[in-house]
């Protein structure tokens, strides 16, 4: 698809015809260093890529990763004593270490899969059959105890201050690769912790923030660009009235000179007009096999959801946008990973993404694209090796866990780091999740110190102060 | 990992360190052994990459600290000497490897054993055979920094070196002035079309109506257009156009986008911002208000609910309530208020401050605590799990306090006729319970068998053993409770259930009980007091077999608020082989009291539906204990250096320094030194906003920032001329704007010309007047005032009732786009996409894109077509033809008549008159919206 997709200049004179003589002469007499300046336009990486752009598989509320992915024999053996822990809720809150817990055992069975070996629960069975395709990192930590400024840095790398998203700043940084759809796309994004924030574009402006489709529990099926469609009219009588609109936007252009300004506001309507005809296919799911849906257990009902999701990720990846989250969550403030109590239910989540997921990665490698896209799964935090007051399930856990990465540019079947023997804390390799976002960065060729912005008198950057590229993680 | 640096300044003061003479004492080959063997290679592996010179040269190096050279490392960094040579335990470098406060190496921490090495190495007295000096960090030299224009006192009412041509104002003639010397003409005036529509939607944000724009057109007199700028001056709405620029300073939104709470009362604060550009109070006396109304003395009670009501502007932060740190969120807070105070007022960024030396401006860290202290002083949240923001009761007329304080007797009095006959049934004063005391048999809630996580509480003290238990609220249908008790005889048995009461208790909680009978719920509302003792209710009379199911189940599901667990009581009445058990609780009731009771209630009840409301505000309140805050080194709130006295910008030096009481935070003293009128940043600051919010930009274009790297003024002593005329004129917004309006360069036309666009592309020197795009709200109002539905009644609360959160609000409302909730979470879809300001951030200049989320919004958007759809029933009801009703339409969108050209393509598109109404309709509604998406309509020329 992406051979389909025109320059900008193609574009412009395909869509000539309907510009008026004047507004025609203006532009083919222009340099390209003159023409109005769309923020959005690709911009050269600071690097040589790794990668084009990120799916990014967000697991709001935070899965346990010592039931999931960090394999630790230890909290089996030692079920059910109380020992000390610096539990990091407690310490914000009291600053008390060393607080009496109860280890708690993970409730799911871990095996072996593939040619590495990697431990995965039984949580988890069909990613794990893509166990050799997996970048894992397990001695993540990061900053935030809450869901709301743990969650806030996972997107803009601070807990309170009004930061740009990931997203915007890499939409900033390349632009997008196709004129006809936004660089940075949030699907189905949560309204809770933090909200908008985690895809805004704070003091960038704000052509960078992430277009959100459909909004957390609302059927995938609504999940759509805004205002992409005329509700009323044919596809033939607005196209009578777009010309008539091009008449008198052509009209108003002042007399005998170049303006750039007013041409961009003309570019754009030529660009919506095509974009309204481009897009909705992009996002039709019905274009794709029966065999490609079943792939992503659309055709079941509990992964229909999440399946639709990733395919709608997919398809947009391949028609070039940059950066795509996926947030698997529903409408409600709680976010659906979050088992403080009843620890059983991460089956029910698991359930719903696993098959899907394994389905992305599966696809996404069929189709080559495995090659130049980075497949990220992870949360805010992960969850403590002990249950949370005795009880049945676990607290939140930001000082070590487990996220995973795939593709593009990444080693495969490798892993990285790890957790103390209980996976409480990451000990060894620590890796920030400022590190995290600094290497995300890496892949697609931005230099994380140098994707700057100057604001308030200084320059703002995604890692703050912070952050260091892991190189060992490069194929 | 808490309070770490959150700041960043890039850059960072790379100072080489010159190798250089300073020799060591003579060491042993054992220590240079020792040395070279075992700390050398460590030091280069794990601490180089950011403490070392070649650090520095890329821009690496952290907390100013060089373990290069030996030197570096007595010296140390930001936070003191690295090494104490001979005094391990005094070392920070050993600490930080042990992991102790400081992590280093901050990926993993070194082996036992390496770290046992540097702990001999410091008992040797950590002999260093290296050379090499510590870079020193520079000092700001704060004298040297009043050299910047805008730290400069003000020009006393400046004047131009030359007197302009007739007919032009003084601003003119500075401008002029600057043409001239750079060879350029202003253009000729616009023409009156051009101007009625600029002076309408710069002053009022709404269009001229067809009928306006005639009789300004037609009017031949020589003052009409003072009259106009006069007219719209007095409008009430231009409080509400000019008011809104302001909020958009101040980050005014009313919801937080945690957790979408809303924030109930920020609409008064808007009203008092409106209010206040309308009645054309000082400047001046609106920024004391905003940062210290309510420690001003007022003479009237409305100026008393007006300088509370200002301070709403302090507690507008989009804060992270739920931050566990609350020492740190605490801090953030005051580093939100000073970021807005300073961008706002002063177009300074001190934040940078808050972790180092300002690396540009001359604002030393310092000068940030010594601001901080003030604003520390002052309580903006009050922290809990989730903190809170503050509101307070509205100081109200004398008479309606009397009002409320009647009332309020009267409910108090009916309570207390009520308690009594209730006996002892309120909770208030009752201490625990021990089971002991109770009879029959008690299952305490320690003795439940539960699923999901409880949270024990002794909050509430009419709990029965040792506390009681809650759900949090949270993960409802996710947490249950069993009580069984040992039934030592079969029999029928009273069962009771314990709970502690509270306005945040669930109303709803399903009760089950599973007995011989089988099984009943009963569903209980935890916010009343329970009517026995004021610790029970009654579940009813039960038959329990020692054999048969005897259980009381609770479950969260379904439930709305907080669900307690205490205690069940199961109470003997008729028990085989047993004489009934006498109960200890509750007292033996009079028969003929429950009746009155009930009167009572009702009474009660009626009183409470006709309570005198108490309206609220937002706000601030002065902390208890009054103090100095200590320097937070490298802004880590958990590492505290020495005390900054409170006090203001040491670049400002102003005959104004007042001791800080210790009673009170400083915000008076803060306000008035902002306010003063030799201050030369305020006024300076607020002539330019002014400026840029007419003309399109500023002669300073970075508006909201002052300092060294900001830009220069273009016209610095028209910029000086203005601000003296704002204090002149006692900071009068309509007086200056007034004079800007009037001058020759306002009017002129925006058109194109050649040596202009060639010379001054920018137009920095205002050879024109600046083409502007109307902004989001005027944009919106436009579409409503051409439809036909526009409201234009003023202020009040906006957000829907019943409204619980912000999470896809839906809009709907036909006042002006300054009354459609700013929601954090959901902002109006136009808003979105036509650059409104970031609501979380100061804002003095908005984005201006074209984009095509803009352009689909307008060709698609629902509400978009419905305005059109609305506006052409307006049309269509005109007794015209089209060709007239075309005239009309384009005046009320373009505010001029139609060219030719777009007069006959929009006939030929809307066809026939002769077609039937609704296909007219339709035509005429696409004909209106191409021209609501046209850049005539679009923009200000």
């Amino acid at each position: 698809m992406s051979q389909a997709i025109l320059t900008r200049r193609d574009a412009l004179g395909a869509a000539a015809c309907g510009f008026g003589q004047l507004a025609l002469t203006g532009l083919l007499n222009t340099s390209a260093s003159a023409e109005p300046a769309n923020p959005l336009r690709p911009r050269q990486p600071h690097l040589p890529p790794r990668a084009k752009r990120i799916i990014f598989l967000f697991m709001r509320g935070g899965p346990s990763h010592v039931d999931s992915f960090d394999y630790k024999p230890v909290l089996e053996k030692r079920d059910g004593e109380t020992l000390p822990f610096d539990d990091a809720r407690v310490i914000a809150k009291s600053g008390k270490r060393g607080s009496q817990q109860l280890l708690k055992k993970p409730l799911w069975k871990f095996r072996q899969y593939g040619e590495s070996g990697r431990w995965v629960s039984d949580l988890f069975p069909e990613t794990a059959r893509h166990s050799d395709k997996l970048c894992l990192l397990h001695s993540m930590h990061t900053e935030g105890v809450a869901h709301g400024p743990a969650t806030l840095f996972l997107h803009c790398g601070s807990t309170n201050f009004v930061r740009p998203s990931m997203g915007a700043w890499i939409n900033y940084g390349l632009g997008s690769e196709n004129e006809n759809l936004p660089g940075f796309v949030s699907i189905c994004p949560s309204p809770g912790n933090g909200g908008a924030r985690n895809y805004g574009s704070a003091f960038l402006p704000p052509v960078f923030q992430g277009t959100a489709m459909g909004t957390a529990g609302g059927p995938t099926a609504d999940a759509k660009i805004r205002d992409l469609v005329n509700a009323r009219l044919p596809r033939q009588q607005q196209r009578q009235q777009f010309n008539l609109l091009r008449s008198l936007n052509n009209g108003q252009l002042p007399p005998g000179t170049k303006d750039t300004e007013l041409e961009a506001v003309i570019n754009s309507f030529e660009l919506a007009w095509r974009m309204q005809s481009h897009a909705p296919d992009v996002l039709d799911l019905s274009r794709e096999t029966a065999a490609t849906q079943a792939l992503y257990g659309i055709n079941q009902p509990q992964t229909a959801n999440f399946g639709r999701q990733c395919l709608m990720a997919r398809r947009l990846s391949e028609a070039g946008v940059r950066f795509i989250q996926v947030t698997y969550g529903d409408g409600s403030p709680n976010p659906a990973w979050d088992q403080h109590s009843n620890l059983p239910k991460h089956a029910e989540h698991a359930r719903r993404v696993d098959k899907p997921i394994a389905g992305l990665l599966e696809d996404l490698q069929q189709r080559g694209l495995l090659e130049d896209t980075i497949v990220w799964w992870g949360a805010e935090f992960g969850r403590t090796p002990y249950a949370q007051d005795r009880g049945t399930g676990r607290d939140h856990n930001p000082d070590g866990f487990t996220v995973w990465l795939a593709g593009g540019g990444l080693k495969p079947a490798f892993a990285y780091g790890n957790t103390d023997e209980f996976g409480h804390v990451a000990v060894e390799k620590k890796m920030h999740m400022h590190d995290l976002h600094a290497t995300l960065l890496h892949l697609l060729g931005i230099d994380h110190l140098r994707l700057t912005y100057r604001h308030s008198g200084r320059d703002f950057r995604l890692t703050d102060v912070h952050g260091e590229v892991v190189h060992e993680l490069f194929s | 990992m808490i309070g770490l640096p959150t700041r960043l300044c890039l850059a960072a003061a790379a100072l080489a360190c010159p190798a250089s003479a300073a020799d060591g004492p003579s060491l042993s080959p054992r220590d240079i052994a020792f040395f070279e063997k075992k700390i050398r290679p460590v030091l280069v592996a794990h601490c180089y990459a950011c403490h070392s010179s070649k650090a520095a040269q890329v821009k690496k190096l952290r907390g100013g600290l060089w373990l290069d050279n030996r030197q570096g490392l007595l010296k140390g960094g930001e936070t003191g000497a690295a090494i104490v040579p001979g005094k391990p335990d005094e070392s920070l470098l050993l600490k930080a490897l042990n992991y102790d406060s400081l992590e280093m190496p901050p990926k993993e921490k070194l082996p036992a054993a390496v770290i046992a090495d540097f702990r001999e190495w410091i008992i040797r007295g950590a002999p260093d055979p290296r050379r090499g000096r510590a870079a020193t960090i520079s000092k700001i030299d704060i004298d040297a920094g009043r050299g910047h224009w805008a730290y400069r006192p003000l020009e006393k009412l400046a004047v131009p070196d030359h007197p302009g041509p007739a007919g032009s104002s003084t601003v003119d003639t500075f401008l002029l002035a600057r043409l001239e010397a750079a060879r350029l003409r202003q253009v000729a005036e616009a023409d009156r079309h051009v101007l009625v529509r600029r002076l309408y939607f710069d002053l009022i944000g709404l269009p001229p109506t067809p009928a306006q724009i005639e009789t300004f057109v037609n009017d031949d007199s020589p003052e009409a257009y003072t009259r106009l700028v006069d007219r719209l001056l007095a409008s009430p709405h231009f409080g509400e156009r000019w008011g809104r620029h302001w909020l958009d300073v101040v980050r005014f939104a009313e919801s937080i986008t945690l957790r979408g709470f809303l924030f109930p009362e920020a609409w008064r604060y808007r009203d008092y911002v409106v209010r206040t550009f309308n009645d054309d109070r000082s400047l001046g006396r609106f920024v004391q208000e905003q940062v210290a109304g309510d420690l001003l003395p007022a003479t009237s009670l409305q100026q008393r609910q007006q300088n509370v009501v200002a301070t709403t502007f302090l507690a507008l932060g989009n804060n992270n309530l739920e931050d566990q740190d609350k020492a740190k969120l605490r801090m953030d807070v005051v580093d939100e208020q000073l970021e807005t105070i300073s961008r706002a007022f002063l177009a300074q960024t001190i934040g940078c401050a808050r972790c180092h030396d300002h690396k540009f401006d001359p604002i030393p860290t310092r000068d940030y605590y010594a601001l901080a202290g003030i604003l520390r002083n002052t309580k903006t949240l009050n922290h809990a799990n989730v903190s809170k923001w503050i509101e307070l009761p509205l100081p109200v007329a004398p008479a309606r306090t009397a009002q409320i304080r009647e009332h309020n007797k009267a409910v108090a009095s009916l309570k207390a006729r009520i308690k009594a006959l209730q006996g002892t049934t309120n909770n208030k004063g009752l201490s625990p319970l021990p089971v002991a005391e109770l009879a029959g048999v008690v299952v305490d809630d320690l003795q439940a068998v539960t699923t999901g996580s409880w949270m024990t509480s002794q909050f509430t003290k009419s709990y029965v053993g040792t506390g009681y238990r809650h759900d949090k609220g949270e993960q409802k249908g996710e947490k249950t409770a069993r009580f069984r008790p040992r039934i030592p005889r079969d029999g029928k048995y009273e069962v009771r259930f314990a709970y502690t009461p509270g306005g945040n208790r669930s109303p709803n909680v399903p009760v089950t009980v599973i007995s011989a009978d089988g099984r009943k719920t009963v569903t209980i509302n935890q916010k009343l007091t329970p009517p026995l003792d004021g610790r029970f209710i009654s579940l009813g009379r039960h038959r329990f077999l020692r054999g048969g199911p005897h259980e009381v189940a609770v479950t969260n599901a379904g439930t709305t608020g907080v669900v307690i667990i205490d205690a069940v009581q199961f109470l003997p009445v008729k028990v085989s082989g047993n004489k009934p058990v006498a109960t200890k609780t509750p007292p033996v009731k009079s028969p003929g009291k429950p009746a009155k009771l009930r009167t009572l209630q009702r009474q009660l009840k009626a009183l409470q539906q006709q309570a005198p409301g108490q309206p609220k505000y937002m706000s601030v309140e002065e902390e208890k204990a009054i103090a100095d805050t200590r320097i937070h080194i490298r802004g880590n709130v958990h590492n505290l250096g020495a005390v900054a006295p409170r006090g203001f910008l040491q670049v400002i030096s102003l005959d104004y320094r007042p001791a800080f009481s210790s009673n009170q935070s400083g915000r008076r003293e803060l306000g008035k030194w902002i306010a003063h009128r030799d201050n030369p940043l305020t006024a300076r600051v607020l002539a330019n906003r002014l400026w840029h919010w007419l003309f399109g930009a500023g002669l300073v274009r970075t508006t909201d920032n002052f300092g060294t790297t900001g830009e220069s003024p273009s016209h610095p002593r028209l910029l000086d001329y203005l601000a003296a005329r704002l204090i002149q004129q006692d900071w009068s917004i309509k007086s200056l704007l007034r004079e800007l309006v009037l001058t020759r360069t306002y009017r002129l036309s925006s058109r194109h010309d050649q040596l202009g666009s060639e010379s001054d592309p920018d137009n920095r020197l205002l050879w024109r007047m600046n083409r502007r795009r109307l902004d989001a709200e005027s944009l919106l109002d436009a579409m409503l005032a051409v439809s036909g539905r526009l409201r234009t009644d003023l202020g009040g609360p906006q957000i829907r009732s019943g409204t619980t959160n912000d999470y896809n609000y839906r809009h709907d409302s036909n006042r002006r786009a300054l009354y459609w909730p700013v929601l954090r979470n959901s902002l109006p879809e136009l808003f979105k996409v036509f650059d409104f300001a970031n609501p979380s951030m100061v804002t003095g200049r908005r984005e201006n894109s074209s984009t095509t989320p803009q352009a689909l919004f307008l060709m698609n958007n629902p509400w978009v077509l419905q305005q059109a759809d609305h506006a052409a029933e307006r049309v269509l009801g005109l007794r015209h033809g089209d060709r007239h009703r075309v005239q009309l339409i384009v005046r009320a969108t373009l505010g001029r008549p139609p060219t030719p050209s777009e007069l006959e393509s929009m006939l030929a598109f809307v066809g026939s008159e002769n077609d039937d109404r609704k296909m007219r309709l339709q035509k005429w509604a696409q004909v209106i919206q191409v021209l609501f998406a046209s850049i005539d309509f679009r923009y200000l020329r």
